[in-house]
């Protein structure tokens, strides 16, 4: 409604451009896609034409190549370590941070929100030492720790901007019920925290999927290899040379958090849009 | 039940901290043992368990760190051979943890393993890299293991460095560029002995339609070979103390500009969308006639020949000027394996070493991974192109790699990339190579 | 002894925040505060020992260092470059799918699905289209433009990463965009159109106007996050040929764990690129506070 009324001509139009965008959005997956079910000979005859009969031997090959159900384990791994840290942590401490009002409160809170300021690749040279001396370099659940302090400050911003939002008074009458600190916020608290909880997990959720540096820097053991890491060393193996084989892993790759996209849609989209004004 | 299972969870991630903080402090302790793999820590109670028949075997685990991820089956395969043999001699068991990073990557995981002492027992560096790493304490003398003691002189020369032995070499190389025997043969061509002889093949080469040179350029090491070879050449043939002007502050690329003659020609003269060609994609389009020469060494010869078997390819030297003295075979070593002086189990190591040059063993295992002999104890009958270029050698035409002080070739690869685009000058070039050369030699003496 | 009431709040203020606090320092706070001390360092990966050398590091990157100059003047190109088009395609794609009812969510689904994908394996798959379809598609139709050295050539591989970039970030910025259209009370833009004004004018002066808020956290988030650019150069082009397309956190990477492993020189380099990253923030935040003022 917002170009008012442009008639149908123009209409046509509008839908006409976005279908050009969209397909120039979708291009390189479906080129991905069609091209991991062909031969290499069926590749160079056209890598514009339907494949002449589906080859799924690249994705057996892909599938042990990047070892795909450990990475697909690790990158789990890690998520859920992160993940259940950063909701936990920051819950607790963006609450707290939240509905009290002392000078050392504000001063916590504002370590918290300074920092994010810092890019990553400020701290990633230091990190890695520090990793290494604490012995929490080269494994999954180490790598779940480090997301877990990359990631709680942001989490505590938004978890301190929410709880805003909820009366005290349900706090004050918890107190009166006989309720201690820890039992009034997991009882009583943190279940209305949900709205927000939803947003912080998806925002790190996605967040720590998609990451590729950190665990570069911090995945030495190819055993804990991460799905981004297996194909980006699956990648370096074969260079530009055996694109169908690739083409599958890349596949494989993305499918977790295609179907998780489609079928979350709606509250992803919320989530972002929640986590970008915010931030 | 909520409050239940909150508690857990909370309980569960104090716990994981608690657990965290633990391990932690005990590998500052200078515990050496991986977490990963739990063979070593159990070795006491299943010592006492074992029947008493026979003395049980004593447990030992390496840490073994190899490039070379494409040979893992082979490794794998040999090193159980070894933990055989260690248990029948020696009633030692041996657990190899062996891992084998993306070349790409081996060398910046290594580093920084070496720098915080969680050094490999074992290891494989780039035998260029020796005189950085000896330097800084972290290989081992081998010079009186029966493994260096097996090895031809001429190849125990490259991996010497200060009258010691510091690696023992798995690739012995004697090389120059690849050049397809039938292109050559189809068009006259015999490999050229001087910069002007390349001129007149190449313009042939134009003539039938045929780009001269395949250019790989994606990786940048393949470039940084052209380097290798000119200035191989032409320091050995005319600047003979460049290496020691240039050590001492004395010297500047400029007085080896001579290098670009060749490198000009081979980009003019060099296949399309080079950086669009990595070394694979490479060997698979040289295999397939796409080009008459390239600047690879045989080490490609596996790739080459599995993506044309019926390929036939020679190897010659690349001449860099028209003195054909200066046009010669290189001799280096690259992949080669150190010992750390701070291995808990020194003894189990060395035997490791050694067995790679086992007198029964061994030949089997280096013509599988088509490497060149680099003992008397390898007796399978060498390749073709590696018997071509010994012709070069026992006519006196090759020389010892250059020994270039730690980050210069990664520099020389990169300038040459920027050097195809036109992006980086000659005096570029020449400016960039001084200065990291000058930096390369204050970091070696700062660490000293 | 007992406890005053006040000393027990904070006792428990610090037990809900301690965990946060913990994971935080170390990872974090630690980090940041150790790398600028091993900024003044002249550490190397190879050799545990190191001297201090004051700022002679910053010095250094910041007049001897050609590649880090160029890497800077690089990103800012990037930078521009991302701002304009990538705000501008997203308010576009934003406008135009907003004025749909039945195809309106899925153009919305379709547009926000390369943002889930990571750039790694994105850049991959685009290299495959820069390198292997558009040549293909080029010989088959005569399209010639499409026939270019999108990787080799330093100009076209500029314009290949700004595409992935665009690729991968629309999406983030247009669901912003489209939440900030939905916000604009219907009867203004109703009264405009009973005031005769054209689509063009209807949005140059009641849509824009409305959005502003949100086109200032789009131009910084936009920013932030090109400042930052990383994945998009090392899965396309890994700063090649040469450092032609070399941004700064690459050249860090670089600096620190590829070639000459200068740990204390890159932390340096890292120091400054955080100082670029706050001195933007810096001007985001005043910039949003006078918005809010005038507002």
């Amino acid at each position: 409604m917002i170009l008012g009324k442009g008639g149908r001509a123009g209409s046509v139009v509008i839908v006409l451009f976005l279908g050009i965008a969209a397909v120039f959005t979708l291009f390189p997956i479906y080129m991905g896609l069609l091209n991991s079910l062909k031969t290499e000979g069926d590749m160079l005859n056209g890598i514009l034409s339907i494949p002449s009969r589906l080859e799924f031997g690249n994705y057996a090959d892909a599938f042990r190549k990047i070892h795909y159900w450990r990475s697909l384990g690790n990158t789990a791994e890690v998520a859920a370590i992160g993940l259940a840290g950063i909701i936990l942590f920051a819950s607790m401490a963006g609450y707290k941070l939240s509905r009290s009002t002392g000078r050392l409160s504000n001063a916590i809170f504002l370590v918290f929100v300074l920092s994010m300021l810092i890019p990553f690749h400020s701290i990633m040279i230091t990190l890695t030492r520090i990793s290494r001396s604490l012995d929490v370099q080269g494994s999954t659940w180490g790598l779940g720790f480090i997301y877990i302090g990359l990631g709680v400050s942001f989490a505590i911003f938004l978890y301190h901007g929410f709880v805003k939002s909820i009366p005290r008074e349900l706090d004050e009458a918890a107190v009166i019920d006989g309720c201690g600190d820890f039992r009034l916020f997991f009882v009583v608290i943190f279940p209305l925290l949900l709205p927000v909880t939803a947003t912080t997990a998806i925002l790190n959720l996605l967040w720590m999927w998609n990451d590729f540096l950190l665990p570069l820097l911090m995945l030495t053991n190819s055993k804990s290899y991460t799905l981004l890491i297996s194909t980006n060393m699956l990648f370096g193996e074969y260079g530009n040379n055996d694109w169908s084989a690739i083409l599958a892993s890349l596949v494989l790759a993305m499918l977790p958090v295609i179907v998780f996209y489609l079928l979350l849609q709606k509250y992803i989209l919320h989530g972002i849009a929640e986590g970008a004004v915010k931030g | 039940m909520k409050k239940a299972s909150y508690l857990v969870l909370v309980l569960a991630m104090l716990l994981s901290v608690l657990s965290a903080c633990s391990s932690g402090n005990k590998n500052n302790n200078g515990d050496p043992s991986n977490e990963a793999s739990p063979g070593a820590s159990s070795a006491e109670p299943s010592k006492s368990a074992e029947p008493a028949s026979q003395e049980p075997a004593k447990q030992v685990k390496l840490k073994v760190f190899l490039t070379l991820p494409r040979f893992k089956d082979q490794f794998d395969a040999y090193f159980e051979q070894f933990k055989a043999k260690e248990l029948k001699e020696k009633n030692i068991d041996v657990t190899i943890d062996l891992e084998m990073p993306n070349s790409d990557q081996a060398k910046q995981i290594l580093q920084t393993r070496l720098a915080s002492n969680d050094a490999p027992d074992v290891f494989a560096i780039h035998a260029n890299d020796i005189p950085a790493y000896y330097d800084a304490g972290y290989l081992e003398d081998l010079s009186s293991q029966p493994a260096v003691g097996k090895l031809f002189d001429s190849v125990k020369q490259t991996v010497a460095y200060d009258g010691k032995v510091p690696a023992l070499p798995l690739e012995s190389l004697s090389w120059g560029y690849l050049y397809n025997k039938k292109i050559f043969a189809d068009n006259g061509i015999t490999p050229p002995q001087t910069l002007d002889e390349m001129k007149a093949a190449t313009e042939k080469l134009k003539a039938a339609g045929i780009p001269a040179f395949e250019l790989a350029f994606q990786e940048s090491w393949v470039p940084q070979l052209m380097t290798a070879l000119s200035l191989g050449g032409i320091v050995n043939s005319q600047q003979t103390d460049w290496i020691d002007r240039m050590n001492k502050g004395e010297g500047s690329y400029a007085d080896v500009s001579g290098i670009f003659d060749i490198i000009d020609l081979i980009n003019a003269n060099g296949s399309a969308k080079p950086f669009e060609v990595s070394s694979a994609a490479g060997a698979t389009d040289f295999a397939n006639g796409k080009a008459a020469m390239w600047v690879q060494g045989p080490w490609m010869a596996e790739s080459i020949q599995k993506a044309n078997p019926s390929m036939e390819f020679g190897v010659a030297p690349l001449p860099v000027s028209n003195d054909p003295k200066g046009t010669m075979i290189n001799l280096s070593s690259s992949t080669s394996i150190a010992v750390s002086p701070t291995s808990k189990n020194k003894d189990v190591a060395f035997d490791l070493l050694n067995y790679l040059l086992d007198d029964q063993a061994s030949s089997a295992f280096f013509e599988e991974l088509k490497f060149n002999p680099i003992s008397s104890i390898h007796t399978y009958k060498s390749f073709p192109w590696v018997d071509e270029a010994m012709t070069y050698v026992s006519q006196g035409k090759a020389y010892q790699d250059l020994k270039l002080p730690n980050g210069v070739t990664d520099e020389q690869a990169k300038l040459l990339q920027g050097y195809y685009t036109k992006k980086v000058t000659k005096e570029q070039f020449i400016k960039d190579m001084d200065k990291t050369w000058a930096n390369a030699i204050k970091a070696a003496a700062g660490g000293k | 002894m007992t406890w005053t009431k006040k000393t027990k709040q904070t006792v428990i203020l610090l037990a809900f925040a301690f965990p946060a606090l913990l994971f935080y320092a170390v990872f974090v706070l630690a980090p940041a505060f150790g790398g600028v001390g091993y900024s003044m360092t002249d550490w190397n990966g190879l050799n545990p020992a190191y001297s201090r050398v004051g700022f002679a590091n910053y010095v250094e990157a910041l007049t001897d260092d050609s590649y880090f100059i160029d890497a800077i003047l690089f990103t800012l190109k990037y930078v521009v470059c991302m701002v304009v088009l990538q705000n501008a395609i997203a308010i576009g794609l934003a406008v135009l799918i907003e004025s749909r009812r039945r195809t309106k969510s899925l153009f919305r689904t379709i547009f926000f699905m390369p943002n889930m994908i990571s750039l790694i394996i994105g850049g991959f798959m685009w290299l495959f289209i820069f390198t292997k379809v558009l040549p293909d598609i080029a010989a088959h139709t005569g399209l010639r433009f499409l026939d270019q050295s999108w990787i080799g050539d330093p100009t076209y591989s500029f314009i290949a990463i700004l595409i992935l970039s665009l690729w991968g970030g629309v999406g983030y910025l247009m669901v912003i965009y489209v939440a900030a259209l939905q916000g604009i009370p219907s009867h203004l833009k109703e009264s405009a159109a009973i005031d005769g004004a054209n689509a063009w004018q209807s949005f140059r002066y009641v849509t824009l106007p409305m959005i502003y808020p949100a086109v200032t956290i789009g131009i910084f988030l936009t920013l932030n996050s090109s400042f930052k650019v990383f994945e998009a150069v090392y899965s396309l082009t890994g700063g090649g040929p040469g450092r032609a397309t070399q941004v700064i956190a690459l050249n860090i990477f670089e600096e620190a764990f590829a070639n000459s492993n200068r740990y204390g020189y890159a932390s340096a380099k890292a120091i400054i690129l955080f100082l670029i990253v706050m001195l933007i923030t810096v001007v985001q935040l005043r910039v949003m506070k006078n918005r809010e003022v005038e507002a």
